[in-house]
């Protein structure tokens, strides 16, 4: 992390090629993510339902449910943690990158979050259509992110503020 | 008070510990429902159970699970000690010391499940309590990065290349 944090001009310049392969595979990453889940049949209430929703009696809901959430996680936090430190030390203003980190950090909580609200509460109407609208803005802010680093990383010195 | 060259990265890795501590208790669900925190129910995850008609594991259902592990639990693991030493002032000694015990744990983990079905069963209590300090010493290292970013420490923290 040192050239993130001493973010002199030439070392961000050297490292542009390898941070912007870095954002491709990102890019490549977040569609593949979409398309394995329209594959799964996850962007439709009723395909999530099939999958998610939890069984009679099935008290802490299914095995499958806690697996996607897990490994989830561990997907946005590595995502999370990358693209925010690199936006970090773009030319962009602090507000934009503020705003873009809090609503794909929110819509992935969300994400995450919103397949345990029937089992919590059985019954919980809406959850899979918030479910499949908060991926949706998750991964929308997460591109914004990707390419708006790729535009800009390493084009001009920033001050120490960001 | 807050070093102004760690500052502008607080956000992201708020929002990694967020994810981390989501993974961490998610984890400890899926081995508390597959698993189990007692030796006999471990046992019987990788052996096989006739009262349950479960078969035992197979190497290739191991691997499946283990592979993917091998890569995200070092990497995590890594990650938040070199935040944790980024942005904190802990100790050589101390950080050395539980960093090892984490990966320790996380060895016995990954690996304990290969030795129960094909080695020895009588490892299963060791998988439990490695899950148990991989879980426990993760919760460290999260709660000091939380500590550090909040400017707790009561030192700048260390920044050096």
């Amino acid at each position: 992390m040192r050239f993130l944090v001493q973010p002199v001009p030439e070392a961000l310049e050297r490292a542009r090629p390898p941070v912007r392969a870095f954002l491709a595979f990102t890019a490549l990453l977040l569609l593949a993510w979409v398309a394995s889940r329209a594959a799964h049949g996850a962007l439709t209430p009723a395909g999530l339902e099939l999958i998610l929703e939890p069984a009679p009696g099935e008290r802490l809901g299914p095995v499958a449910l806690w697996e996607e959430v897990h490994q989830g996680a561990f997907l946005y936090g590595f995502l999370l943690l990358a693209l925010g430190s690199l936006l970090a030390v773009c030319p962009v203003s602090r507000r934009v990158r503020n705003a873009l980190l809090a609503l794909a950090t929110a819509a992935a909580l969300l994400d995450l979050g919103a397949p345990l609200l029937p089992v919590a509460l059985p019954g919980f109407p809406g959850w899979a259509a918030l479910r499949i609208g908060a991926f949706v803005v998750a991964v929308g802010a997460l591109l914004a992110m990707t390419s708006l680093a790729w535009a800009t990383f390493g084009r001009e010195t920033r001050g120490s503020d960001g | 008070m807050a070093d102004p060259r760690i500052e502008r990265f607080t956000g992201p890795i708020a929002a990694f510990v967020v994810m981390v501590t989501v993974v961490m208790g998610t984890a400890a669900v899926l081995f508390a429902r597959k698993l189990g925190f007692a030796e006999s129910q471990v046992q019987a995850f990788y052996l096989g159970s006739e009262a349950t008609f479960a078969p035992p594991r197979s190497l290739a259902g191991l691997l499946e699970v283990a592979v993917p592990h091998l890569l995200a639990i070092p990497m995590m693991v890594f990650v938040t000690q070199h935040l944790v030493a980024f942005v904190s002032r802990a100790r050589r000694r101390p950080f050395a010391a539980v960093a090892g015990v984490t990966s320790g744990c996380a060895a016995v983990v990954i690996a304990g499940g290969l030795a129960i079905r094909f080695a020895w069963p009588a490892l299963a209590p060791l998988k439990i309590v490695a899950f148990v300090g991989l879980e426990g010493t993760m919760l460290v290292w999260l709660g000091l990065l939380v500590a550090a970013l909040r400017g707790s420490e009561g030192a700048p923290p260390r920044v050096s290349g």
